[in-house]
């Protein structure tokens, strides 16, 4: 039997929604003051707008759901599933307003895309948008990558129990400190620190590459924040390319690498544990997946001679590759290359390493890797049972912050999860080829959707079909929030239709 | 003790900016050996 869910369950809901909205208003507050810096009196009215309207749809949902109860876990997760989507449905306004986006659906195509840290766009005329609605580009995914929950633990929240609730439905099931608050100022602490140094090593190299001082810091906060919260948008249309420079190249891979993280392995490297790094679970998956990819590319590549030259190997496959690992984005080729450059077999290597994605409580996206090793571990673990005598007691070991044993209820979590991924990867591609794309093609925009990649073969466009836009919002939603507080809203809605 | 949390930070800072530079270098070094050895 289905329950109908209950007045106190709505005004919970509502509650701590206005006050996730009333977080997001604020933070369009930002670009306003970008605008008001470069003079752009337009944008910053159209930033407005977006605030004013999220600011009283949060107090009225406030002032009429004020409840002191503290959220359980259904409850949570529907907070979370259903804040994304009011997020995405208010910060497509100014986007919207702008002219730059063909209809409003592509301007949530734009901020669903961003939050999610995807980076797959359908912006108009890129090199022509204004300061303001470039940086809300970029902020979308600072915001999104830390979590928009994150976002307003860190500003607003007080009650600890319903805050983790939500912090758990966020797809961060890993609490870095005692309490969830200061686990969120942690975050953030990390993000700042690198945000500062970053933009000052980006800026200068922009400076040295002869751009104009505002120009170079600007575009340094911008690539920081897309890079290191695995985005990949790029102030300009031509993406990483416009840089053209080897330097830049390298930094954001490492800014990249360092958002592909985990942030309690920074929390660990950062207090004094810097071994952690090499004995990691994670980063030790990352290595082998990395390595094995790259390998599949290489190979790939060198049989349709493409790349003749190492350097060109370096900057064109290796970075693709990593930017697709990591779940980032950005790119150095254009969307057509993939398609017209690579071979079947370099495409199938870079899908496998979109599919695999970053490390967990990360902003990357895809399975990731603590999934994959735990998966591995079982393999071998199973494997040992084979190859050793009937008697005797097979424990297998593995080291994530600390030493542990595997554990049965770990092995199912990580292949339901990946399960979920590899369907969601397939429904995507289905519907593609239902639209009449081919099937490497479909499959290729579909991981980079679900996985919050980015990387695209040159299917999303302003002109796709508007069923496939749908799908892969749907796919980039889910796949942020890793499935189950998106099925927790699904199941509230039918119990609220269905329910006695 | 603040001067210490300082100084585990930087450390900590510089090892994750190691293991990055550490895969581009092995990552490179494989684009050179797929070159000459023409793969």
């Amino acid at each position: 039997m289905i329950l109908r869910p209950q007045p106190q369950d709505i005004k919970n809901i509502g509650y701590y929604s206005g006050k996730i909205i009333i977080g997001i208003g604020l933070t369009m507050l930002v670009p306003v003051v970008i605008a008001l810096l470069f003079a752009e009196i337009n944008p910053a009215l159209d930033f407005l707008i977006g605030t004013e309207i999220a600011l009283i749809i949060g107090f009225l949902l406030t002032r009429l759901c004020f409840t002191e109860n503290d959220l359980n876990w259904m409850q949570g997760m529907v907070v979370v599933s259903f804040s994304w989507l009011a997020a995405m449905l208010l910060g497509a306004v100014p986007l919207y307003l702008s002219g730059h986006w063909q209809s409003y659906l592509d301007a949530c195509f734009e901020v669903m895309s961003g939050l999610t840290t995807t980076g797959l766009t359908l912006v108009q005329d890129l090199d022509h948008l204004s300061y303001a609605h470039n940086l809300w580009r970029h902020f979308a995914p600072f915001i999104g990558g830390q979590g928009i929950v994150i976002v307003a633990l860190s500003l607003f929240m007080k009650g600890v129990s319903g805050a983790f609730k939500m912090y758990v439905g966020e797809a961060r099931d890993e609490r870095l400190l005692p309490n969830v608050i200061r686990t969120s100022r942690f975050i953030w602490l990390v993000s700042i620190v690198y945000l500062i140094a970053s933009t000052l090593v980006l800026g200068i190299v922009g400076i040295a590459n002869g751009m104009k001082t505002a120009n170079a810091f600007f575009h340094g906060a911008c690539i920081f924040m897309a890079a290191f919260d695995t985005a990949g948008f790029a102030p300009q249309s031509q993406n990483i390319l416009y840089y053209h420079s080897l330097f830049f190249e390298v930094i954001t891979i490492v800014i990249m690498l360092l958002g592909a993280m985990n942030f309690n392995l920074h929390y660990h490297l950062w207090t004094g544990n810097r071994r952690e790094i090499w004995k990691n679970i994670e980063t030790r998956t990352l290595c082998i997946t990395l390595f094995v990819t790259f390998l599949i590319i290489l190979i790939g590549l060198s049989e349709v001679g493409s790349y003749p030259c190492a350097v060109v190997m370096f900057r064109k496959g290796f970075y693709q590759l990593i930017s697709g690992h990591t779940t980032t984005g950005y790119m150095t080729i254009y969307a057509r290359q993939f398609i017209n450059e690579w071979g079947n077999l370099a495409l199938v290597g870079i899908i496998c390493a979109m599919a695999f994605g970053g490390g967990t409580c990360s902003t990357a996206g895809g399975v990731k890797m603590l999934r994959l090793g735990i998966i591995a571990k079982a393999l071998q673990q199973d494997l040992r049972r084979i190859i050793l005598p009937d008697l005797a007691v097979v424990e297998q070991r593995l080291h994530h912050i600390k030493e542990m044993f595997l554990e049965d209820r770990q092995v199912r979590s990580a292949l339901l999860i990946t399960l979920a991924y590899l369907a969601l990867y397939g429904i995507g591609a289905l519907v593609g080829m239902l639209y009449g794309y081919p099937f490497l093609e479909s499959l290729f925009e579909s991981t980079s959707a679900a996985a919050n990649v980015g990387l695209s073969c040159g299917i999303t466009t302003p002109g796709m079909p508007a069923g496939l836009k749908l799908t892969y919002i749907v796919q980039m939603w889910s796949g942020r929030l890793e499935f189950m507080s998106v099925f927790t809203l699904i199941g509230f809605f039918i119990a609220a239709i269905k329910g006695r | 003790m603040k001067m210490k949390s300082f100084y585990n930070a930087v450390f900590g800072i510089a090892t994750e900016v190691l293991y990055a530079i550490a895969i581009i270098l092995t990552a490179f070094l494989i684009c050179l050996a797929a070159y000459f050895l023409k793969l």
